[in-house]
């Protein structure tokens, strides 16, 4: 009853089109005096969920993004990627999802991929005879490797949610998976550009090719910095964030110079919103699975998932069709907070490893980021793009084809992701 | 017409006033956020370079991450800028999208209330006991969390006045 | 009636085994007037909010760490002092006597009943580089320590590096040498594979902190005279059981860690740590001048 009641609330909260933070919090405030409960546990719990020291990564994450954006780091990516395979048949769409792979390695957002490459590419591609549709749909798509390539704060709040999964694990853990992911969209981009008779570019010379290499090599080490000094464990995570943000301000200020105050001051405006808006969702989040705790809803889940079926392959694939189904309606943030502690006990049950669930959760949900009716990076490529939605998701189906089949992939053979992982020991 | 799209002189002076206590808001989170930055530069190097860590540094971290998650959130509201389901009540009926919008203000408003109420209850309970290794109180934590309801609160009626009188 | 009881030690653990027993044993005797159900591995959030939790009566029964437990009834800060406790039997000695029942009285006065004691081991340092055989030993080394102004104390005052860190970090830290060393006791040294990356653990014993099974004020003082005393009695019960499950898990995970080949060895003049703590203890005392009398009592204690 009270677990009803809880739901209920969160359900009609959010049918109101009250941010979804609120929704969770009056929701937990409810179930809080329904059961009797002092009122300010729940707040406690609201504090207590953001104190915790391996979230502070996030701010950290969110600020270098925004920074590597404003300060003109995207730009030299995409000119990397241009003179690399832009010579290929319908080169722009391939240069496109090349950029991603390697501004998801520094940008752990897929929004931010989306806007950031989506409005220097996309006026290009539709100058050379692309569709709107086209570049909209590359460029969605593309942006969940923003996710799944580390660094990503998505997999930071997956880790805490875990109850303390190893995060430089997660991010070892996501690199084969989001490069394959990015292998099977370049694979449905090139096909779709031949169809579509799309044209290739020049190949620009090996010279400047090299040349385009070194140009970003400054801004690419800000993965190399991030990444790179989690693994050799010169830093931790947290400072590692920290550092990427402070080389993203050196770069861009010193090597760049494209980083003027106005864009510094920008890129902090940004970076709070952000920081605010997924930590709130953390805060209540953690308040409303207190009460899930109570009601002991993941041992009520197990039970019920094992009634319908006892056969792994059959309980996976319901799994993801669960969370693809949520993706649709509900943002990546607050679904990796409800959802891991209630679907993690039963995955590991079927003795799935926790860093392959994480994976599985981004390349999920990163889907459900640019799907209709709730998709931010669809509705920023949509925007970006000057494109229609309904004009957008019309074609985009063998693009969603793309990541669901790697999506099973990883799913179904742990050795695409837990390979790296294993190396680690 | 969002706050944000809007230049200083169309604003009528109340909104004038709330928008620069957002304004403000994100001006002290942001100096948060650079601060929080520094301050594991400053870790780092203490630790590798003075062979000294700085012990006062993941403390502060905590403290200043709640600090810019609750002003960022406050002025978060004002700009409508949270993450929101809405396109179920986008496709409503007038006559049923108008109610429903007035329920999601008036969600926001009580909580808003209750986290500022219970942010204060917090922030007093804990005033006593100390932050280790900073020996700043404790209670320091829950006044944004308190901050945050009251502005919340404070944004979302202007909203419903705004509503109510149709201007919006 | 529920109790809800809270425990941040996972399912399996000595102190959960135990608070199991005593669920079991004080349902059986109230003839269900009280059931206590046990929530472990912390899922009701960490032990400063299981305080006020209980101090809310939103909890019932908690199974607190006396480390953190500073922050709120500051006498009990004289359980963090290093080597205030000889070894693990004049702890015993102490708070199953008069002793305890000083801090049950602090304890009380923060609406804490604590009605037993059980053990969280000796804590002894680790690292990655060397055997620690004198303070010399640790100059230089950067070693983890919970966020107490007074473990930081310890370190720097026996020369080391002291750096907060969350318990999470440590690892990773251990591994790739952000970190030197760390300092805990063998179950935990054990169960989160410290042993794996840290080679050498110096048996100093500096830190003996006891925990307690505690149930709250509010709670407790409603509860009839019969009852109390059934809880009690069960609660006494499941800190001996405790004890003993903790004495065999610690000497199972010392057996595994040697088996994984980690170098332990006594220190050469434990009288060298605790002869550097003097600072610490004076600064303590000119603090804190109404807790000398209970420091030189629980000294006194044979
Ligand atoms: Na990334
Ligand atoms: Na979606």
């Amino acid at each position: 009853m009270g677990l009803a009641l809880l739901f209920g609330l969160f359900f009609v909260g959010l049918l109101t089109g009250m941010p979804v933070a609120f929704a969770l919090g009056l929701a937990t405030v409810g179930g809080f005096l329904y059961e009797g409960l002092p009122l300010f546990i729940g707040f406690q719990r609201v504090l207590s969920g953001i104190s915790v020291f391996s979230l502070l990564a996030i701010p950290f994450f969110i600020f270098a993004g925004e920074l590597m954006m404003q300060g003109g780091i995207a730009a030299r990516l995409v000119r990397l990627a241009s003179s690399a395979v832009g010579w290929m048949r319908g080169g722009l769409g391939v240069v496109n999802v090349a950029s991603s792979m390697l501004f998801g390695g520094i940008s752990g957002s897929a929004v931010a991929d989306t806007s950031a490459l989506g409005s220097i590419l996309m006026p290009v591609m539709k100058e050379k005879g692309y569709d709107g549709d086209y570049a909209v749909n590359v460029t969605v798509t593309s942006s969940v490797a923003g996710v799944v390539i580390p660094p990503s704060h998505n997999m930071i709040l997956f880790a805490v949610a875990a109850g303390g999964v190893s995060v430089s694990k997660l991010f070892i853990a996501g690199i084969v998976p989001g490069v394959l992911m990015c292998l099977c969209l370049g694979v449905v981009a090139y096909v779709i550009a031949v169809k579509r008779g799309y044209p290739a570019e020049t190949f620009p010379g090996f010279k400047s090719l090299a040349i385009s290499t070194i140009v970003a090599l400054p801004g690419l080490m800000t993965a190399v910095i991030i990444v790179g000094g989690v693994l050799s464990g010169v830093m931790t995570v947290t400072e590692s964030g920290a550092f990427g943000a402070i080389w993203a301000v050196l770069v861009t200020i010193l090597v760049y110079r494209e980083l003027t105050w106005a864009k510094f001051r920008a890129a902090v405006v940004t970076s709070v919103r952000t920081t605010a808006l997924v930590m709130l969702l953390v805060a209540t989040a953690s308040a409303f699975s207190y009460l899930l705790t109570l009601y002991r809803v993941p041992d009520l889940l197990a039970t019920a998932v094992t009634g319908i079926s006892d056969n792994p392959i059959v309980i996976l694939l319901l799994l993801n069709l669960v969370l693809l189904g949520l993706g649709m309606i509900m943002d990546m943030a607050a679904l990796i907070l409800i959802t891991t502690p209630i679907f993690l006990p039963v995955v590991v049950g079927l003795g799935m490893d926790p860093i392959q669930f994480g994976v599985i959760l981004m390349m999920n949900l990163g889907l459900g980021l640019c799907t209709p009716p709730v998709g931010a990076c669809l509705f920023v490529g949509c925007v970006v793009g000057g494109v229609r939605i309904d004009q957008a998701v019309r074609t985009i189906w063998p693009f969603y084809l793309a990541i669901f089949g790697a999506l099973m992939l990883v799913t179904y053979v742990p050795a695409v992701s837990m390979t790296l992982p294993g190396l680690m020991e | 017409m969002l706050p944000q799209d809007k230049s200083t002189a169309e604003m009528d002076p109340v909104e004038r006033v709330l928008d620069m206590v957002s304004k403000v808001c994100v001006a002290v989170a942001g100096a948060g956020l650079v601060t929080l930055v520094g301050i594991f530069g400053w870790l780092v190097w203490g630790r590798y370079v003075m062979n000294d860590t700085p012990t006062w540094v993941e403390q502060l971290a905590l403290m200043l991450v709640v600090w810019i998650t609750f002003l960022g959130a406050a002025a978060g509201v004002w700009t409508q800028s949270h993450l929101s389901i809405d396109f179920v009540r986008e496709m409503m009926p007038r006559p049923l999208r108008v109610p429903l919008h007035w329920l999601a203000l008036l969600g926001m408003l009580v909580f808003g209330i209750v986290l500022a109420w219970q942010g204060w209850v917090l922030a007093e309970s804990t005033w006593a006991r100390r932050v280790p290794m900073l020996g700043i109180s404790e209670g320091l934590r829950a006044v944004p969390m308190a901050i945050c309801g009251a502005l919340t609160a404070v944004f979302t009626l202007y909203q419903g006045v705004k509503l109510a009188t149709g201007k919006d | 009636e529920t109790w809800r009881t809270w425990a941040i030690h996972p399912e399996g653990y000595p102190n959960v085994v135990a608070l199991e027993s005593f669920a079991e044993d004080v349902a059986e005797a109230t003839e269900g007037r009280i059931e206590p159900q046990v929530y472990p591995g912390g899922v009701l959030g960490a032990q400063p909010d299981a305080i006020e939790q209980l101090r809310a009566g939103a909890i019932a029964v908690g199974n607190f760490n006396m480390g953190p437990m500073g922050e709120i009834v500051p006498a009990t800060n004289v359980l963090s002092l290093p080597f205030i406790f000889r070894d693990i039997d004049h702890m015993h000695k102490a708070m199953d006597g008069e002793i305890g029942q000083r801090f049950s009285d602090a304890l009380s006065e923060a609406g804490i009943v604590a009605l037993s004691w059980m053990d969280s081991g000796s804590r002894s340092f680790y690292n990655t580089k060397k055997p620690i055989m004198t303070p010399a030993d640790m100059d230089g080394l950067k070693f983890r320590v919970m966020s107490n102004d007074l473990y930081v104390q310890m370190v720097d005052e026996l020369g080391g590096n002291a750096t907060p860190m969350a318990y999470g970090e440590v690892y990773q830290s251990l591994k790739t040498g952000v970190i030197d060393g760390a300092e805990n006791n063998y179950p935990s040294f054990e169960s989160s594979n410290h042993f794996e990356v840290a080679k050498y653990y110096s048996i100093t014993n500096h830190l003996i902190i006891p925990e307690c099974i505690c149930v709250a004020k509010s709670v407790w003082d409603e509860t009839p005279a019969e009852d109390q005393e059934i809880v009690r009695e069960a609660a006494i019960a499941a800190a001996e059981e405790q004890r003993q499950l903790w004495a065999e898990r610690s000497d199972a995970s010392k057996q595994e860690v040697m088996d994984a080949g980690v170098e332990i060895n006594e220190v050469e003049d434990a009288s060298a740590f605790q002869d550097a703590m003097e600072p610490v203890y004076s600064r303590f005392i000119e603090k804190n001048p109404d807790l000398e009398s209970l420091i030189r009592d629980i000294q006194a204690v044979k």
